[in-house]
């Protein structure tokens, strides 16, 4: 089971983590009504009624919240978008990539930090796209209702500019903002998948690879390479180094956060 | 609102070359690259093969490493075969980016791990250590305690020290004192093998101490 996952996914499960498979396991056979573990493998075998789809979600982690881990927004307006923009065509967007995006909370905290805090905003065209391999995720993201907790970082006054209140301790975040994001579903290990997307800017892949063994994690940086433009940069979660990953970026320290960039064209390697 | 919504790129902006050994062998350094990524998802024909043959007239690192994660992808025996001369590379990177590709794929680099550890060059028996982290069972601390009674070189004995601190059970003590014993002066050597005793949780009697 832990294999096929792995196959579909990346991610690793180890005999450590096996209440948490468990748990899962059980609580799909109880969806399906599958009385036993075999006859729910041959159910997700045969991909019978999108079983492979709901088995991932599952196993996916989506606990997150706005403004998370927020010095890379910061870095991003202080530092990352003056070095991209230098690069830039004139009427050329700037492209972010949020991936995974889970439930929607990184690519929205993306865009209103953007409207807040960078001077530039209205100078350039943005370009936002949330992905996840969750498909669950992704249609809750595309709602954007979020409770209490998912906005505890937000001061009332942001939470008052682009969120409006739909019931007691619920909000729903505005329509404008909704329909400037594409989100997507994309499993960041799947080279094909990954192919339809280049040309980024920033990308923000946090707190994910942490779940995959080496080899998805090699895979993954790879790709994450490929989407990249020229001198384009990566942030990823404050645990997670990709030095440790692979080398093929360089690592770039900034006041606020340290991140890393895909060499610009003529650089290293 | 500078916000615009994305359109979904087209699939095939990166076209897979049609003819991939070509692509691969004599393209350039973005076919290349782009190649040797396809040949290992793909798994096409002859794909360790290959890539062997490509890494062997590569000289773009970026392109190395494709080639290096595409072989520990694929994880055959003809992968590890194609990456083990690199061990020997005097260049870093290559040796560096050999090393993490066996540590990649534990299960096909386990047949040739006892022979690497009788290697003549006493750099790949260090680095190939650090390789056993990754088997899992009972092999690692057979392995390593094997070598630690006839290794001639203290650093290739350290690096495996190092690694039965991790992998290693009380079972391993004896040839760990019996390390210790043999290079009495090596007061370094002589430490970190009464503190792997002591993490291991037998009685500890080191040779010296």
């Amino acid at each position: 089971m832990c294999d096929f996952l792995y196959r579909r996914t990346g991610m690793v499960f180890n005999e450590a983590k096996r209440y948490y498979v468990d748990r899962r396991l059980i609580d799909r056979m109880l969806a399906t009504g599958e009385a036993s573990f075999a006859s729910y493998f041959a159910r997700l075998r045969s991909d019978s009624q999108n079983e492979v789809e709901q088995f991932i979600n599952a196993f996916t982690i989506n606990e997150t919240y706005f403004y998370r881990e927020d010095h890379q927004l910061r870095c991003l307006t202080s530092d990352l978008l003056a070095e991209r923009i230098r690069a830039k065509k004139p009427g050329e967007a700037i492209r972010i990539w949020s991936a995974p995006c889970s439930t929607g909370e990184e690519p929205y905290s993306i865009a209103i930090w953007l409207l807040e805090n960078w001077p530039l905003a209205d100078s350039y065209d943005i370009e936002i796209v949330g992905s996840d391999i969750d498909t669950n995720a992704l249609e809750a993201a595309r709602e954007g209702i979020f409770g209490k907790r998912a906005l505890m970082r937000l001061t009332p006054e942001l939470i008052g500019k682009y969120f409006d209140l739909i019931s007691p301790e619920r909000w729903r975040i505005t329509e404008s903002l909704r329909q400037s994001i594409l989100l997507t579903s994309v499993n960041i290990v799947d080279s094909a998948q990954t192919r339809a997307y280049r040309k980024f800017d920033v990308i923000f892949c946090r707190n994910v690879l942490i779940y995959f063994d080496d080899t998805s994690r090699r895979i993954a940086a790879e790709n994450l390479y490929e989407s990249l433009s020229p001198g384009g940069y990566i942030c990823l979660g404050h645990s997670e180094s990709m030095s440790r990953i692979s080398p093929l970026f360089e690592v770039c320290r900034f006041a606020d956060a340290v991140v890393y960039r895909r060499p610009k064209e003529g650089g290293r390697g | 609102m500078p916000l615009i919504r994305s359109r979904p790129d087209k699939p095939d902006v990166d076209r897979p070359p049609v003819d991939l050994r070509a692509a691969l062998l004599s393209g350039s350094p973005e076919e290349r690259w782009t190649a040797a990524r396809i040949v290992a998802e793909l798994r096409v024909r002859g794909d360790a093969l290959l890539l062997g043959q490509a890494l062997e007239l590569e000289k773009d690192s970026r392109v190395r490493e494709a080639i290096f994660t595409g072989l520990a992808r694929i994880a055959t025996s003809e992968s590890v075969l194609a990456v083990l001369p690199y061990l020997r590379s005097d260049d870093a990177n290559l040796r560096t980016g050999a090393l993490d590709a066996l540590r990649m794929m534990p299960d096909a680099t386990r047949p040739h791990l006892e022979a690497l550890l009788g290697d003549p060059d006493a750099d790949v028996r260090l680095l190939t250590c650090d390789l056993t982290r990754s088997q899992a069972g009972p092999d690692a601390m057979r392995m390593l305690t094997a070598l630690l009674e006839t290794e001639p070189e203290a650093n290739v004995c350290a690096a495996a020290v190092e690694v039965l601190a991790e992998v290693g059970s009380p079972l391993a003590v004896p040839s760990l004192l019996r390390c210790a014993d043999r290079f009495r002066s090596d007061p370094f050597l002589g430490f970190a093998i009464k503190h792997v005793i002591v993490r291991l949780g037998s009685p500890s009697s080191v040779a010296g101490d």
